[in-house]
């Protein structure tokens, strides 16, 4: 067969090394940790987790060169951008991915798991993450998303001994292939509608087409489904409580910060890149995810005993409210802007308080050996210091002044209320009653470690470790700065997409 | 170049009688594999559920032929049935006193199962038949090789690269997981 | 050939699949039953793809393909995981977690 090799030649891509150099880094230290461990073996046990960490650091340095320069920049035919809300999200799982290092480090290594590939795990993971938040075409989305999960899928159930993370593991695993899966169903469907992956030519078939398509409707309909899996909103919020509580506490600090904001990122950009046309048929959707998601999280935490399935509830909770603003984002003349510039910004301060939360929660658990709410009783006796900060975390969590808690929760109220739609107003409703029923969870552990006594009269002083104290310092100072100069730092959340025209 | 358009007289993948044999394989090839994938997920023994779903693979690898894909279908046979059956298979060898337990799910559960199954269709069906009703896939040329590697390595590259670091990560991973220490 | 009888094939393998992950307690059932789900996704992009005239579709099956190897490794890896510690893969008996 002649087949015309001029008509076939191949067009090198355009590479802006710039744009890609965080992944970049990412891939490099990530590749120096597998290298570092095939040579070294146990040796290099002592130096990964340091490793990680300043590779982390690292990785932000190309961000900050990024954001002084300030261009949007679309490479690959516009399936990967550069631009603020991808720039704000990547330092967000950045950041996280540095305090759960910080978290890992003794836990991992006391606890003799495989620590060199646990810190490489990790990395791939970030690096997942990192990617989704420039991702703008569907296969990227998918491949972000599959690098993030299945590293965390293994991370769960890395406390090989233990039954319960293996069946933690297992149970989010199965659960999470099968979304992924329907998830994709979705995707075929929006590439069948406007044959391309590239979201921008999604948008505007869909606009085209109109949402009264039926096809249309199924793939947002799957698609939200299996992105609410991720992000943990009711009524797909099942796997969390168990996963959280089976999985190594570091690695649920991991899933329920870092993991839940990149399903957010993916959902953020398909809704309002890929079909902001058809807002009548995600709008209701996103409206009965953000109210069941509030009250059924908030209510199941009451009566909760184990501290970290009661974060899982509360997770679910704030989950509920972060995804608010989303159903009110769908009629123009700005609303997707602020919609978006509330959900980045819960995102910063939920990762700082619910990471410091879970900082808190691990030192104390290494002490007491449990994660039951009566085992931490009591700890104002013995750890002053760690009772203020998980106060400070814990009513940051239910909104009260002057903590970033409060400052995320009325971008989103004020959201809401703008919106000027009676549906809004009565989401707000629903999230104002849901704060006062999270106040009372909230303030009922804070209550135990102040005033109750210890259990057994133990008073030893918890053994604190310098990067458990770094991690805690670096939470305790971003939640208190979002509420006490919320519109010093803002600036930073408020962002705007590069396919929105900012 | 289709498989069957090597055939003789079929020169044109649009010509009548390449058509009505096209269809002819298809449906052969759509019972078959529905019939398989029934079998697959009522059967009792697991060995037979993963030779039920070679037959399905491959069946879906004979759809990708029938339209013109054939180095997605190439990739489904050595990939889908070369490599992840066969994982299966050591899967099921490796856990085989758990053999047998599927024996007690509940006639309830199953019924449940089935009315979801049902009904899923039945929205889908609804929802296609209605957005695409006789649309044809009525490609002049199928697609070459070249044409989906350059698709690969100019605009996915970033997913390309990024799904060997996954495969590297699951490797790594599995292995720590599976392994006995 | 009509673009909707591939597209009701695929519905009717993502329907037996959906079936299989709720009806089957085996954990190596309930994978081959999601893998089911993803082959019909293929079929889908394809025929798609066929249609469309676009290359899109083929390139995402291929990717679809590529992560569907690296997940039945990793979930190969955790049922055996389970299967060593419990000597069981039955999903139902997951019972350490209250859930």
């Amino acid at each position: 067969m002649a087949v015309d090799l001029l008509t076939l030649a191949f067009q090198r891509p355009h590479i802006d090394w710039h744009g890609i150099a965080p992944e970049l880094v990412l891939l490099g230290v990530g590749a120096l940790i597998t290298l570092v461990d095939i040579v070294f073996l146990e040796k290099a046990r002592p130096i990964t987790a340091a490793l990680a960490g300043l590779g982390l650091l690292a990785t932000a340095v190309p961000l900050l060169t990024l954001a002084a320069d300030g261009t949007d920049r679309v490479m690959f035919d516009g399936a990967y951008v550069v631009d603020e809300f991808s720039l704000v999200m990547k330092a967000i799982f950045l950041l996280s991915a540095y305090v759960v290092v910080l978290l890992s480090t003794n836990y991992v290594a006391e606890g003799d798991y495989w620590e060199n590939e646990y810190y490489g795990l990790l990395l791939a993971s970030v690096m997942g993450m990192v990617m989704m938040a420039s991702a703008r075409d569907l296969v990227s989305i998918f491949v972000a998303l599959e690098l993030l999960s299945i590293p965390a899928y293994l991370m769960v159930a890395w406390r090989k001994r233990d039954l319960r993370s293996n069946e933690a593991g297992l149970k989010y695993y199965l659960m999470g292939v099968f979304a992924s899966a329907v998830m994709l169903y979705g995707m075929s469907l929006l590439y069948g509608v406007s044959g391309s992956t590239m979201l921008d030519d999604i948008g505007t078939a869909v606009a085209a087409a109109g949402s009264s398509v039926p096809v249309v409707t199924m793939a947002i309909v799957f698609i939200v489904a299996g992105f609410a899996f991720k992000v943990s909103a009711v009524p797909f919020h099942t796997w969390a409580p168990d996963v959280y509580e089976g999985a190594p506490t570091p690695v649920t600090a991991f899933l329920a910060v870092a993991s839940k904001a990149a399903g957010f990122v993916a959902l953020l950009v398909l809704v309002l890149v890929a079909f902001p046309s058809a807002s009548d048929v995600w709008e209701p959707l996103v409206w009965i995810l953000a109210a069941a998601s509030m009250t059924v999280g908030n209510m199941v935490a009451l009566r909760q005993t184990n501290v970290v399935r009661l974060m899982a509830y509360s997770g679910i909770a704030q989950t509920g409210f972060m995804i608010a603003p989303l159903a009110v984002a769908g009629h123009g003349g700005g609303s997707a802007d602020q919609a978006l510039s509330a959900v980045v910004t819960y995102l910063a301060i939920y990762a700082a308080m619910n990471l410091g939360a879970f900082a808190v929660i691990i030192v104390l658990a290494r002490k007491t050996g449990s994660a039951e709410t009566t085992s931490f009783a009591g700890a104002f006796h013995y750890a002053p210091g760690l009772t203020v900060a998980m106060t400070i975390f814990l009513f940051s969590l239910a909104g009260i002044p002057p903590l970033g808690g409060w400052f995320a929760k009325f971008e989103v109220f004020r959201v809401l209320a703008t919106a000027g739609e009676p549906w809004g107003y009565v989401l707000a409703a629903v999230g104002a009653v849901n704060s006062v029923i999270a106040l009372y969870y909230y303030a009922a552990l804070a209550r135990r470690m102040w005033a109750d006594d210890a259990p057994d009269g133990d008073h030893a002083p918890v053994p604190m470790t310098p990067s458990l104290a770094s991690a805690l310092g670096i939470c305790g100072i971003v939640t208190l700065a979002f509420g006490v100069a919320p519109q010093l730092v803002a600036r930073f959340t408020d962002v705007t997409l590069a396919a929105l025209g900012g | 170049m289709t498989a069957l358009a090597a055939l003789e007289g079929m020169d044109r993948l649009t010509s009548g009688e390449a058509l009505v044999a096209q269809n002819v394989a298809f449906a052969i090839m759509a019972i078959t594999m529905v019939v398989a994938a029934l079998r697959m997920v009522t059967t009792r023994n697991v060995v037979h559920a993963a030779l039920y779903l070679v037959v399905v693979l491959a069946g879906v690898a004979g759809q990708f032929l029938l339209l013109g894909a054939e180095f997605v279908g190439v990739t489904q046979v050595m990939v889908y049935i070369g490599a992840i059956v066969v994982l299966f298979l050591f899967g099921i060898m490796l856990t085989k006193g758990s053999f047998g337990e599927d024996d007690g799910v509940s006639s309830e559960k199953r019924l449940m199962a089935g009315l979801v199954g049902l009904l899923v269709f039945g929205v889908m069906a609804a929802a296609l038949v209605d957005s695409f009703e006789d649309a044809e896939v009525a490609r002049e040329a199928p697609s070459t090789t070249a044409e989906v590697s350059d698709s690969i390595f100019s605009t996915y590259i970033v997913p390309f690269e990024a799904v060997s670091v996954l495969l590297l990560a699951a490797l790594i991973g599995a292995i720590v997981v599976a392994r006995k220490d | 050939m009509l673009l909707n009888q591939f597209l009701l094939l695929s519905a009717v393998l993502f329907s037996i699949g959906v079936y299989g992950v709720l009806a089957r307690r085996n954990g190596v059932l309930v994978l081959m039953s999601i893998e089911l789900i993803l082959n019909a996704v293929n079929i889908n992009l394809v025929a798609f793809g066929a249609f469309r005239a676009t290359v899109g579709g083929e390139v995402f099956a291929l990717f679809i393909i590529a992560v569907a190897a690296a997940e039945v490794g990793v979930g190969l890896a955790m049922v055996l995981l389970m299967y060593r510690n419990r000597r069981s893969i039955d999903l139902t008996a997951i019972d350490q977690l209250r859930g």
